[in-house]
Formats: structure tokens, sequence, C-alpha cells
């Protein structure tokens, strides 16, 4: 085997103690502004008895142990990273730059609209091309994540039965193959939930759909792709059946990276959508958030969508604060500004001549992947697939060799593994989802590294697979220990 | 597109290798009706990367901000000093460009980050345990009602009156779907602007309240002695929430730890992260032990890997979405790990001397101008953090002072009403929130004054 093919090398990796483990007087402290006085003796009796015991590092510890902490990370810019529904595409530099310009950043969200006009102009042009993109009337920009904009969703399409006078409605069918989230997110609004057992092709069964639809139905949350990676070609027949039922359909936007510029959901029949825009439109992850999770509306919901959110009158940006029939706020702001500016500039780098290409690279890429592996491993769902493909380790289990380990193999040839044991719906799930911004150069070399891991299952030569990862700082962690007796704060 | 490497020639071989000629084809399982005519939507022409830098910096420049200004707004988002090395750090690619640390191996960076970042929030706040970050400070209080009915199976939800009323608004909204009473406790008397009256409060709670929540310091900047509360809560049985909007006072004041709260929420925005005008901020969560297993949200715990060494993994997610689906303790799954690792980073360069500094010339800030101020204009009594609410003898005096503070690039105060409905309702609108913070120099509290001066 070549060494060359692959990325992975241990490397210099410092080991790094807890920063509480620097044992030293805390240094000097650091110099701050402000008026050099102490507080008043008003506050005296309120005063903490012992210090936080916060320990405090010079400048250049702090540095270097959090530099050092970050090349224990895999990240985009480190490599390839095809977690499946994640959407891990690159991150434009350009957009952090601007995001943290000071007319930007250092903006307080009570300043006068009429000090804030440049900020309100940049969010209501992407509320306009959100809306545009995904073919809804209207948006709303608070959600801060996917699962609050799930939430906010449901709260409109509740609201909106209420409003029908159909307060009886309250059972939201989610296919198994489902985020989640979906089924959380319907309990948190009073909802419950009826899961729909999908097809034999991974996608939604309209008789299995048919038998769940009657008065008591809410909606249906769908995500289109699904989370096998393949399209839902019934979706307008699925969203004729449900609204003829009395329901309303929720589509979760997390795969909206496979049909931007291509298609819109919108016209598909669906109400409302969230969008992932740190996934489709490339705001960074950061290791879990922030991420932010607007929801865009048809008429049907647009009376509806939260408050407060951003109107032009005129030449003037405006923030409506109040509605007649909104669901009110949540979030104690318009939303996750400082994301939707990065998401702004990915929409402008763009722009209408080449907006469809990330759907198209992105499709492009995923089939690729799959026609490459898919005499190698079992595919449970044949056809095209969309921007994700899903492989089964079916064909491995009977040399002893897991999911687990075909995952924590390619750590050790340099890859970021797929979204693994997801979705629910096959045994041993690996789903691969490689985004538009990779190289046919490293979809080779991931597809490689693959096809090698297949090759040593068949020959018997699995042990290196067992072992792995051993070029990491750390090698498999001990997920039961850390649940059995939980340790969540350092004791010094 | 610069963000895309195939070639024309990339796209034809590898559309080829699979049979087909057209990248279309690959697009064959949607209904042709839903197909979009590429180049079609309306949106502008692509722009360069110097475009896309014009276009921002034309925006910004429309507005004002903190840097250009005296800004005395507070109300939930405080302007305070941010150290170059948080912005480096959390700029480091390791760190922003990964996604939630599902593959533990290649993501201990994130995680013992994090693990930092729970031990020092829950030393700071005064708790024993902390999760890994809520979206802000509305939800997390939210959040905090919703685990209290899973921890006493109770329903009624007791909010004081003085906790902020974006956090209140939200509270209620999540609440409002689901079977149990919401009770807003009022403050004060018509005619006047109270911090926190705990009589009151206690005064609502009863055997079926399944928490009170206050706000401490509160809405209005007041601080307050929380130990009455704790009596209560144990005589009814019910959690104590304590929420905070500004957790640079835990620098100096009593945690709510301290007092016996049984969970502590609040905005982690003031530990390094720019105001950003609505975000992204940090939402804290820590509570106590015993009440782990129905904390909402991410938690990194401690472990060891395969060769016995100290490593770190995201755990008990048996409480989680993606596990426990409709059961979960919460639908959060992303959430503000980046802001964690900037809060991080901002506590280890300020150290327990560090933050008393910032919430000692916070404190002193506000003090320096309530002693200051000219007659016709009067500060909320009591003991105030970096927070009160200034009120003025009308209106039309409350705006002058504003407009005329503007005009000297400052940003005098929050109008009360603007963010708590009704508050005109008390004696009209004369109230300003006004809140500092250590970038607040003296000469900007004497330009304050004698901006105050002209204009009454």
């Amino acid at each position: 085997m070549s060494n060359t093919t692959y990325s992975a090398t241990s490397g210099i990796q410092q080991e790094e103690p807890l920063l509480f483990e620097h044992a030293h007087e805390a240094s000097e402290s650091i110099s701050l502004p402000g008026v050099q006085g102490k507080a008043p003796s008003s506050l005296d009796a309120f005063k903490r008895k012992t210090a936080a015991n916060i320990p405090g590092l010079s400048e250049p510890e702090a540095v270097r142990h959090f530099v050092r902490l970050s090349q224990w990370n895999h990240g985009i810019e480190t490599g390839f990273y095809p977690l499946g529904s994640c959407t891990m595409k690159y991150n434009p530099r350009v957009n952090e730059q601007v995001a943290r310009l000071p007319g930007l950043a250092h903006v307080h969200p009570d300043q006068p609209e009429d000090s804030v006009q440049g900020m309100l102009e940049l969010l209501h042009e992407l509320q306009g091309w959100l809306c545009e993109i995904a073919g809804f009337s209207d948006v709303t920009l608070q959600p801060a994540a996917g699962a609050h904009g799930e939430l906010t969703g449901l709260m409109m399409i509740r609201k909106c039965l209420d409003a029908r006078g159909e307060q009886k409605r309250k059972k939201v069918l989610v296919p198994d193959s489902a985020h989640g989230t979906n089924p959380a997110s319907a309990a948190l609004c009073g909802m419950y939930t009826v899961e729909i057992k999908s097809g034999a092709d991974g996608r939604i069964d309209l008789d299995e759909l048919k038998k769940h639809l009657n008065d008591d139905v809410a909606a249906l949350m769908m995500t289109n792709p699904n989370t096998a990676g393949t399209f839902e070609s019934n979706v307008k027949e699925i969203c004729q059946l449900v609204h003829d039922a009395g329901g309303l359909v929720y589509g979760d936007g997390a795969n909206l990276n496979a049909l931007v510029g291509v298609a819109r959901p919108g016209d598909m029949g669906l109400d409302c959508l969230h969008i992932n825009v740190h996934k489709t439109f490339s705001t960074p992850h950061g290791g879990g958030g922030p991420g932010a999770g607007p929801v865009a509306v048809n008429d049907t919901l647009k009376p509806f969508l939260p408050v407060p959110r951003i109107e032009k009158d005129g030449d003037v940006f405006k923030v409506l604060t109040e509605d007649e029939q909104s669901i009110g706020s949540v979030l104690s702001t318009l939303g996750q500004t400082g994301v939707y500016m990065r998401a702004n500039a990915y929409i402008s780098a763009f722009g209408h001549n080449h907006i469809h290409k990330i759907a198209q690279d992105a499709v492009l890429n995923a089939n690729y992947v799959l026609s490459r592996l898919k005499e190698a491993y079992h595919v449970p769902f044949e056809g095209l697939c969309k921007h994700e493909c899903l492989l089964t380790d079916e064909w491995q289990n009977k040399h002893g060799v897991k999911t687990l380990d075909i995952a924590k193999r390619l750590i050790d040839l340099g890859f970021h593994p797929m979204t693994v044991y997801f979705p629910l719906i096959v045994h041993g799930a690996m789903l691969i989802e490689p985004t538009e911004t990779e190289s046919k150069k490293t979809l080779d070399s991931f597809c490689d590294a693959m096809l090698e891991i297949a090759a040593q299952c068949e020959a018997g030569d699995t042990q290196a697979l067992h072992d792995a990862p051993v070029k990491p700082i750390r090698r498999r962690l001990d997920e039961t220990q850390a649940a059995r007796k939980p340790v969540l704060v350092w004791q010094d | 597109m610069r963000y895309l490497p195939h070639t024309d020639s990339d796209r034809q071989a590898m559309l080829q290798s699979m049979g087909h000629s057209n990248i279309m084809d690959l697009f064959a399982d949607i209904p042709s009706e839903f197909h979009t005519k590429l180049g079609s939507l309306d949106l502008p022409v692509a722009l360069s990367e110097a475009g896309i830098v014009k276009k921002f910096t034309k925006a910004a420049e429309k507005n004002r901000h903190a840097g250009n200004t005296r800004c005395f707004l507070g109300g939930g988002t405080y302007h305070h000093f941010v150290p170059a090395v948080v912005d480096y750090v959390i700029s480091r690619g390791e760190f922003l460009t990964a996604y939630t640390p599902y593959q533990p191996e290649i993501a201990q960076g994130t995680l013992q980050a994090l693990f930092e970042y729970q031990t020092m929030i829950a030393r700071l706040t005064g708790m024993e345990v902390s999760n890994a970050s809520m979206y802000e400070a509305a939800t997390a209080t939210a959040e905090a009602a919703l685990m209290a009915r899973r921890v006493t199976r109770k329903t009624r939800t007791v909010i004081a009156g003085s906790v902020n009323p974006r956090y209140r608004a939200v509270t209620e909204n999540y609440l409002s779907r689901l079977d149990g009473d919401y009770v807003e406790v009022a403050m004060g008397q018509k005619g006047t602007i109270h911090g926190t009256d705990l009589s009151q409060v206690i005064a609502a709670m009863d055997e079926q309240t399944a928490c009170v929540i206050v706000q401490y310091p509160d809405f209005y900047g007041s601080v307050y002695d929380l130990a009455p509360l704790r009596e209560a809560c144990d005589a009814h049985k019910c959690l104590m929430v304590v929420a905070f909007s500004d957790a640079s006072a835990f620098g100096l004041i009593e945690s709510p730890g301290a007092y016996g709260a049984d969970i502590v929420v609040g905005s982690g925005q003031a530990l390094g992260i720019p105001m950003a005008f609505g975000g992204p901020h940090l939402g804290v969560f820590a509570c106590k032990q015993k009440y782990l297993r129905q904390m909402p949200g991410r938690v990194c715990g401690l472990t060891t890997d395969a060769d016995g060494k100290r490593g770190f993994v995201l755990t008990l997610s048996t409480r989680e979405q993606h596990i426990r689906r409709e059961k979960a303790t919460s639908n959060i799954c992303t959430n503000q790990g980046l802001m964690c690792t900037a809060a991080a980073t901002y506590m280890t360069l300020m150290g327990d001397a560090g933050l008393e500094t910032v919430a000692n010339h916070s404190a002193a800030a506000l003090d320096l101008l309530v002693s200051k101020l000219p007659s016709g204009v009067v500060a909320a009594d009591g003991a105030h953090y970096n927070e009160t609410v200034l009120t003025f003898t009308s209106a039309e005096k409350r705006d002058a002072f504003i407009n005329e503070a503007r005009n000297n690039d400052i940003f005098a105060g929050i109008p009360l009403e603007t963010i708590e409905k009704g508050a005109e309702q008390i004696d009209g609108n004369r109230h300003l929130l006004v809140a500092t913070t250590e970038m607040i120099e003296e000469d900007d509290i004497n330009d304050y004054i004698a901006t105050m001066e002209v204009a009454l």
C-alpha cells in the first residue's frame, strides 16, 4: 500500500493540559480601559465571598493553549468532511472579513433604526433572496438554528389551524427517516408525532401516508431530498393529500443544497421550509454553532410570522414589532444577524448566474462517489441520489467489520468520517455528503480509501480497522464511562 | 466560480464515467414542472470578492456603531472589551470550520475547550454543572421553565415582572401550547419603576408551582438579596431559576449559585462576544448536579481513550433529540459552540482579577454617571451594578436629551417602552434604561452629563 495516496500523517501534536492545570500564580491582570475606580459601596453587601477561581493565563500562554487545542481538530479547512445531511462545504474567508466590519459587528440591537439602515438593508436583501431561492413569499430570520426553525414553523402551523377553528388537530406525521429534531420540535409545540414507515425505496409510501390522514392531522414534516439522499418525486401528490386532509406541510430544509437554483420547494406545495444557513449558505459551523434557521412561508402562513421582522417602507428599512396574528417572538433579537452577514456575502458571490452550480456540483459529486463505491458497498436504495449517498456495512459485516470501524479507519487515512448510523431506516448507515466544494482529486482519494477498506475486509486483513484510529492525538474514547459517571467540570 | 474546484472537463469526465452526458440528467427524478430555468432567479449578478468587500463596506458605513460613538445601551446586550486573541482563536479554521464533535478522536480541541468553558461557567455562576450552550438568554430562560416542569412534574410557572421583557415573551411563547399556568408578577406601583420586590414574587408561589424565575441583577440593573427566595422555593418544593443579562456582574457580585439557585440561565455575550446587532450571542445554562439528566442541550464529559489517556466526548446523549426523539429534554441540536470557545478564551485571558476589574470599572462608571446627574433627572433607588433607569420630568425632556446626545455621538440609553411594552402606561415615556461598561471612559460620562445639562 502506498502511503502517499492519503493525507493523514502523524505530525507533531503537543499534549496540552487543561488550563486549570497550568499551575502558577495568576500573572499580572490584563490592562483594561474605563473608569479606573471601584464599584460603589452600595454593592459591598453583595460582593462575592470567594473568587470564582478562573485561573487567568498570560496572553502568550493563552494563545499557545488554544492553538494547541485547535490542532487536535479536523475542520473543513483541514480536510475532506463528508458528513451526510450536514453540508460541510468550504466557508469563504471574505465572509468572515466583512462580518467583522465595525459597522456590522459592533452595532447594538437597540440602536435607533436610522443608525442601522445599512444593517437592515443587508438583512432585508437576504430575506428577499431566501424567499426567491426557496420559492416562498416571506421569511422570518429569528430562529437561531434548524431545530429552532422547526419549532417556529410548527408554532405558525398551530396558530393557522387554531385560526381555522381546528384546535383538535394535533397529530404530526414524521417519516421514519426524519431528523430527531422533528419529533422533538413537535412535542415542544404541544403536538404528538406518528411515524410513517418508509417504502421499500426509502421514500414516503403514499398508501402508508393515506392510512394516517384524518381529522387529527395537523402537519406532515418532510425532508426533501430525504435523509437517504433521494428525492421524494411524489412531493406534489404528498402535499395535495395532506392539504386535502386539512393539514399543512412543513419542509425540513436541511438538504436544500441539492436544489439551490435548480428547483424550489415552495413551488412543490410545501407551506413552509426552514433553511439551515450554516449548511446551504456556507456559514461556518464553529464546532457546534452558531447557525441560523430562517423559516420561509407561503401566503397561508405569512400572517403568523414572528415579530420582530424587517420591512421596507419607501427607501427606509423598519423593524416591525407587532403584527396582529403573529405567533410572537422566539428570540430576544431579530436573529443571529452576524451569521446572516456571511450568508448574504455567500449568495452575492454566486448571483443568479452561478447559483445553480451549487446544487449541480453537489449532486454530481455525490453521484460520482456513489458510482465509484456501489460495487464495494451495499446500496440500500437504487437509483440517482441527490447531494448525498447512502451506503451500509452489510457486506463488510460478514468479515466482522462494522460502520464504526470503517469510519474510524477513514480518520487514519486523513478523512473525516461520513455520518454514521443515520438515517435509522437502514442497518449500519453510512451517509456521505461530499458537497460542491471538493475537487475530483479529493473525491477520488476518498473513494480509493473506501475501496481499499472494502478490499481489506474481503482479504480478512481487518486488524487496522479494529485498531483505528491510531493517528489522532486520542484513540477510541470510552463513551460508556463518560455517561455512567458524568464529569462535566474540572475539580482542582 | 471561485468556490467550485471543478473545470468543465472534470464535470464531463465524471458524468461520462457514470454514463451521463448532461449534468441535468442527475436531476431527472425531480418532476420537470418543478425545474427552475437555470439563471432565472431574481438575484443580482455575481460579485467578485472585491465587489463583496465594497458592498459590505458601503452598507457598514451607513451604520453608527460602538466604535465611533459612546454606547450607553444595555437591555441584554453590552459593549464590553474583546481582546484580539479571542477573535484570533475563533478564527482558526480548526475551530471555525469543524462540525459538532461527533467524532471525538479528531475533535478533542473543540471538546477540551467546551469542558473548560463548562468548568468556568459553573465556577462563575456558582453552580455544579453547565451545558455546552443554548442559543441566547431568552430561549435559555424558556428551556429552564420547561426543565423545571420535568423535574417537579408540576406545570405552573411564576416569573417576576422585573425579568427582561424579551425573556418573558419568549418563555411565555414556549409555554403557551402546553398545559399549565404562566404567571407574571407585576412589580412596583403605578407611577414608579421598581426593582424586584421578592415579597410579591413569593406571594405568587403555591404548591402547584414548578419554578419561579427572577433576574439578578434584574432588567433595571437592580441588585438584591436572593436568600428569601431560596426559603420560599424550599417551602413550595419548586425550583429557583435565576436569569442574568450581563455575565460580567459575577466577577464582582455574589453568584446565583451561592444563593442556592437550582438553575442559572443568561447571556454570555459579555464574555468576549461582539454585539453584532442581534447575535450570535451565547445562552448560558447551568444547574445543580442532581438535575443533570433533565438538563437540555449538549454536554461534554471526561473519559479515557483506548490507551487510557484522558479525553473528552459529548455525553448523556440519551437525553437528546437524536436518541429520544419526541421524549427528548429539548429539540436543540446546533447550538452556539464557537461562542463557548470565545467565552472560554476570554475568561482565560481575564482570570479572576481581570473579571473583577471589568466589573469594577463597569459599576464605577454607572456610579460616576449617577452621581453627576443634574436636577430633573432621577436614577432608580437601591444597589445597581452597571445598569439603571433614569426618570425625566417629561417625555419631551427625555427625548430632547436623546436627540442632543445623538448629535454628540452618544447613544444615551434605551427608551424603556421600546423593550417593555406598557411602560408608557406607568407615567408617560419618561424612562431611559442606561448601561455602562469598561468601554465608557470618564470623559464620555462628562460629555453625557454636559449634553444632558444643555438639553434640559
